[in-house]
């Protein structure tokens, strides 16, 4: 029982690191309809100016209070870089293509990705490269059964109030309404006074801002970074992100949760060596008999 | 450009000089040009008996699998993540259907029958449950089965070897005496064998595609990429019409598979059908222009061709030249490859938006649209 | 009818001979080394190709009658990030039709070697690895069934390896194990040629010497993290974990995760994993005193003779103390230029018969020759530990021939 705990405690945390890069495919699909998979490459970059600060400022160290604050601003920082990165690519990229054909920005977005994982391998050079464990590795639970560490807590410290802060600013929020109305119907929302290409422009920098948060508890939490780290994030993520219903935000983290929970249990249970196939057999399974994910909603044909 | 089918026939009639009545003849017949260029390359450029002659088949090969890949995402619209797979289960059925390691040892040509056979089946098993998904959902479902293929592979040593993979694959014709010498044994000391016979392949699959493309079938698939319901209120059956394009895509993936498996003489391990395969593929032919096959074939020729062709050339020339004496990865070639490939994917689809040789009715459909 | 098969051979090597690049050019001879040049391997073929070129600049480009030069060739590609089947064959073939190549030095992995073999093989072009350890490629009988024939189509060899293979690394480092008074064992891999060949070894071999084994597991290589699997380990309490991989194929994360989840025993490893950057990947702290590598052959530090002098010559040129596989490297191209230099002609039979006819070697790694497998007489491996963030040199594991499996 005390096992399965664990593992179940080990797959809502890396879960929850799931959600919140899966939450940044899903609301740059929800908007524009793209499958960015430059997102998981983009959190790589992050991951890489994560590195370069902590080791500039040698927060390594510190003490309690220093580290917990250079965390915060780390997350700041890395969120800000990875959402104007993130801004940027929208605007030279996939803005020009709004109109072409729906495939086109896919192959632009697989483009950017190959463009930042070649950033990546000057930055961080081709071999793994080990993050510095700013967090003490003690056991918050008393006595010697669940293991619970600081860094778990911090991922859930730090991907609880993102989330609930980005479902609050899209629900109840002028730009969220905006951003609904955009996913909606572009045009629409054009005719009725939005500035379209400015909400998605500011659902790129969300998006961003949320994958350069995870790229410095990614750090924190996995403590190893290299420049091909990003295919893998973006695999899971994006497999998160349909699962859950692509589009929706809740869905997002659900899915990101399931991911979490089917990879630590299968490999408790099954071995490690079939994880990979289990998380993929399960998500086939649900879609056959959910198509639209776990929390989507149906889309209505057009006639 | 390129068209897809023989258009302005009235053009070349009557007292046109010489030299555009071969520029028509070379547009409208390009597959004809392509295969007869091709043909005789070998026997022209001497570099193609050797390392670069391998590379060039594997470049068919890949033409091949795009192709198949092409009547999924191009013809019927269905955005398919997981070629690689159905890549990897030809390579592996027709490799258990011929090393020594089994009991069949078949010939090349019912082994590959049979594999591409096992790979369509699977491709309708896959499809069957699946085909109600729309979009991006069957996208994810045929990377998550790309996933599966792949660790089910690594990890059912005893039938496919693991990370091992199955070899040696005997070349085609081995056993097969022809004055004197053992085609097999030719097969494998010459690639010009190789390249023949991947040549051949691609021609008979291109002829068969641009058959296909006008025939009932193509029409329907068009018809349900267009427009699902109204394809549907016009008595095609939808379910029908998109897991046969699920079917063929995937035989034609097989096939391509066979070759690479023989033309490698192993089936590489399961890495080697992953989903970067699958992508590159799938770039290939939106690069080129959907649905349309001397596009996929570009398409294919310039991804790949960078990658397996003109990127260990320009590493070698560096060397030789000595440009770069200390080593570094800023001045190699393969630092930069990376950024080189994702930049020309980027600026390709930036100007190009509809793929570089767009079929004609992609482009009449985008210039309708956005006048 | 026998003329008919040689003229069909002479036929077929007319034919290679017509097409290949350029004419040969009788007074030049060429290496070629096919490694990992891209991607995450980089850095230990770095350092093997440090090795390798220090050979050829001593041999001041000539070797017997004959110009010598060397290129180093890729077997990775980019999009792969590491070496490819089709990479490794394309090298392979391009070595193989141009006359001026009379050796191949590689592969970095067994699993690639397993593609250029028996291409190579078809040319009788001498195949020299500096660190191919999977036993299947030369020894009949301890590898898949038909190994290690099915790399030779033409029945003759010509593939050597300078490093012991891992039917002695394997064992012998359970049997260290048993020493140090180790009870229970889990056992890792990575599910690679390599990994999982020297891990199944080890596996064998502790059942063999009563070691109980509590699991073995595959990992995936690109998987990023390994929490839950260490929470599994950690309820299976062991000894020791062994895991059969490289740095590569995540060392250095299994240690870190080891370390996070709790877990006290012991960390062993093979020699795919005997570089710094190991360390540093897995932070040395994580390995500090729990770590131990075993590898074929003395490390640098403890290299007498010839071998004291190369790394006394490298650390002159690099400004920092070999790796491990450096001297491997630099071994499999000495190798390669005594063949030549010996054979006197361009011929590559000749040549690759000179090679495994080496018997009596003084190489920087010691007195060692070839057997009739072409494997290295070599029998030392050497354990070392971590200590103060480097590998430590621990003790001489001398295999006498009974470990040998038969």
């Amino acid at each position: 029982m005390q096992f399965f705990l664990q593992q179940c405690l080990i797959g809502i945390t890396n879960g929850a690191l799931v959600a919140l890069v899966a939450l940044g495919y899903t609301m740059v699909y929800g908007i524009i309809r793209l499958i960015n998979f430059a997102h998981g490459d983009l959190i790589m970059l992050g991951a890489c100016l994560a590195l370069t600060l902590v080791s500039a400022f040698g927060l390594a160290g510190g003490g309690m209070v220093t580290t917990w604050c250079g965390v915060v601003l780390l997350v700041l920082l890395c969120g800000l870089f990875c959402g104007g990165l993130n801004v940027a690519v929208d605007r030279i990229v996939y803005r020009p293509l709004r109109n072409a054909p729906k495939l086109a920005p896919l192959v632009s977005a697989i483009g950017v990705s190959f463009i930042f994982m070649n950033i990546g391998l000057f930055w961080l050079g081709p071999a793994d490269r080990s993050f510095p464990e700013l967090l003490p590795a003690a056991n918050l639970l008393a006595g010697d059964g669940l293991q619970f560490t600081a860094k778990d807590l911090l991922v859930l410290v730090v991907v609880i109030p993102l989330m609930v802060a980005l479902s609050l600013l899209v629900k109840s929020t002028r730009l969220g309404k905006a951003m609904r109305a955009v996913s909606q119907d572009p045009t629409a929302a054009a005719l009725v006074g939005i500035d379209v290409d400015r909400v998605i422009a500011f659902t790129f920098f969300v998006g961003g801002f949320l994958g350069g948060a995870a790229s410095v508890i990614y750090g924190l939490y996995i403590n190893t970074i290299s420049f091909q780290m990003g295919f893998q994030n973006g695999l899971y993520a994006f497999t998160a992100a349909v699962l859950g219903g692509i589009g929706s935000i809740p869905g997002a983290v659900v899915g990101g949760l399931v991911i979490g929970l089917v990879r630590s249990l299968s490999s408790a249970y099954v071995g490690e060596r079939w994880t990979g196939a289990i998380v993929f057999v399960i998500l086939i399974v649900i879609l056959v008999f959910r198509p639209e994910g776990l929390l989507g909603r149906g889309t209505k044909e057009k006639v | 450009m390129l068209n897809d089918r023989p258009s302005g026939m009235h053009d070349v009639t009557g007292a046109v000089p010489l030299r555009e009545r071969l520029v028509a003849f070379v547009r409208e017949r390009w597959e004809l040009v392509a295969l007869v260029v091709c043909a005789v390359a070998p026997l022209v450029v001497p570099a193609l008996g050797g390392a670069l002659g391998g590379q060039v088949t594997t470049l068919f090969i890949y033409c091949i699998l795009a192709l198949g890949l092409n009547v999924m995402v191009g013809y019927t619209g269905l955005v398919h993540l997981g070629i690689a797979a159905f890549f990897g289960i030809g390579a592996y059925v027709f490799a258990i259907l011929t090393v020594p390691m089994y009991p069949f040892q078949m010939r090349f040509v019912t082994a590959a029958a049979v594999s591409v056979l096992a790979t369509a089946a699977i491709g309708l098993a896959l499809g069957a449950p699946t085909l109600r998904l729309r979009g991006d959902y069957l996208a994810i479902v045929t990377l998550g089965f790309g996933e599966v293929v792949k660790v089910t592979l690594r990890n059912l040593e005893q039938i496919t070897g693991g990370m091992k993979g199955l070899n040696p694959v005997p070349p085609p014709g081995k056993g097969v005496v022809i004055g004197g010498t053992d085609l097999g044994l030719a097969f494998a000391i010459d690639p010009r064998w190789f390249y023949y016979l991947a040549l051949a392949a691609l021609a008979v699959v291109v002829v068969a595609m641009r058959r296909l493309e006008q025939s009932r079938l193509g029409r329907a698939w068009v018809a349900v990429r267009e427009d699902e319901l109204a394809a549907s209120a016009m008595g095609i059956s939808a379910t029908r019409v998109k897991l046969s394009a699920f079917a063929m895509s995937s035989a034609v993936a097989g096939l391509a598979g066979c070759l690479y498996a023989a033309s490698l003489s192993t089936t590489a391990d399961p890495n080697a059908y992953d989903f970067n395969r699958s992508i590159m593929v799938l770039c290939a032919v939106i690069l080129g222009g959907l649905g349309s096959i001397p596009g996929t074939l570009l398409g294919v020729a310039l991804l790949v061709g960078f990658d397996t062709v003109l990127a260990p050339w320009a590493d070698a020339a560096i060397q030789q030249w000595n440009i770069n004496p200390s080593g570094s990865s800023l001045l190699s070639f393969s630092g930069w490859r990376l950024a080189i490939f994702g930049l020309a994917l980027v600026l390709v689809m930036r100007y190009r938006p509809e793929g570089l040789v767009p079929s004609r009715r992609m482009a009449a459909e985008l210039h309708k649209e956005h006048p | 009818m026998v003329g008919w098969k040689y003229t069909s051979w002479a036929l077929a090597a007319c034919l290679l001979g017509a097409v290949g690049c350029r004419p040969a050019d009788p007074t030049l001879v060429k290496i070629v080394s096919s490694l990992p040049r891209t991607g995450s391997a980089k850095q230990q073929s770095d350092t093997l190709v440090r090795g390798i070129r220090m050979a050829i600049e001593e041999a001041e480009g000539r070797v017997g009658p004959f110009r010598l030069e060397y290129l180093d060739l890729d077997d990775s590609t980019a999009a792969a990030g590491q070496w490819t089947s089709e990479a490794e064959a394309a090298n392979a073939r391009r070595a193989l039709q141009d006359p001026d190549v009379v050796a191949y030095i590689g592969t970095f992995n067994s699993g690639a070697a397993k593609v250029s073999m028996p291409i190579l093989n078809l040319g009788d072009l001498l195949m020299v690895s500096p660190a191919n350890t999977a036993v299947g490629l030369t020894k009949p009988g301890l590898g898949a069934p038909g190994e290690p024939g099915v790399y030779r189509p033409t029945g003759r060899l010509n593939y050597v390896r300078v490093v012991p293979a891992d039917d002695l690394q394997g064992p012998l480092s359970a049997d260290w194990a048993k020493n140090r008074g180790i009870k229970r064992v889990s056992i890792l891999d990575d599910n690679e040629v390599y990994g999982k060949g020297i891990a199944d070894l080890f596996d064998e071999r502790c059942r063999e010497i009563g070691i109980e084994v509590l699991g073995h597991d595959s990992i995936d290589a690109k998987a990023q993290e390994f929490k839950s699997l260490m929470a599994s380990i950690k309820a299976a309490n062991p000894d020791l974990v062994y895991f059969g991989g490289t740095t590569q194929s995540k060392g250095g994360q299994l240690a870190k995760d080891m370390v996070s989840a709790g877990i006290t025993a012991l960390f062993m490893v093979p020699d795919g994993c005997r570089e710094q950057v190991f360390i540093d990947s897995a932070g040395a702290a994580n390995l500090e005193g729990r770590c131990f590598v075993t590898f074929g052959g003395l490390p640098p530090e403890k290299l007498t003779g010839k071998g004291s002098e190369f790394v006394e010559r490298y650390r002159r040129k690099y400004g920092e103390l070999p790796e491990a596989y450096a001297v491997y490297g630099y071994e499999a191209a000495c190798v390669a230029l005594r063949a030549i230099r010996e054979a006197g002609t361009k011929d590559r039979r000749a040549i690759t018969d000179k090679a495994l006819a080496i018997r009596d070697f003084d190489g920087a790694l010691g007195r060692w020759g070839f057997d009739s497998n072409g494997d290295t007489s070599m029998r030392t491996l050497t354990v070392s530990g971590v200590k103060d963030g480097a590998f430590r040199f621990e003790e001489i594991l001398d295999a006498g021939d009974e470990v040998v499996a038969p």
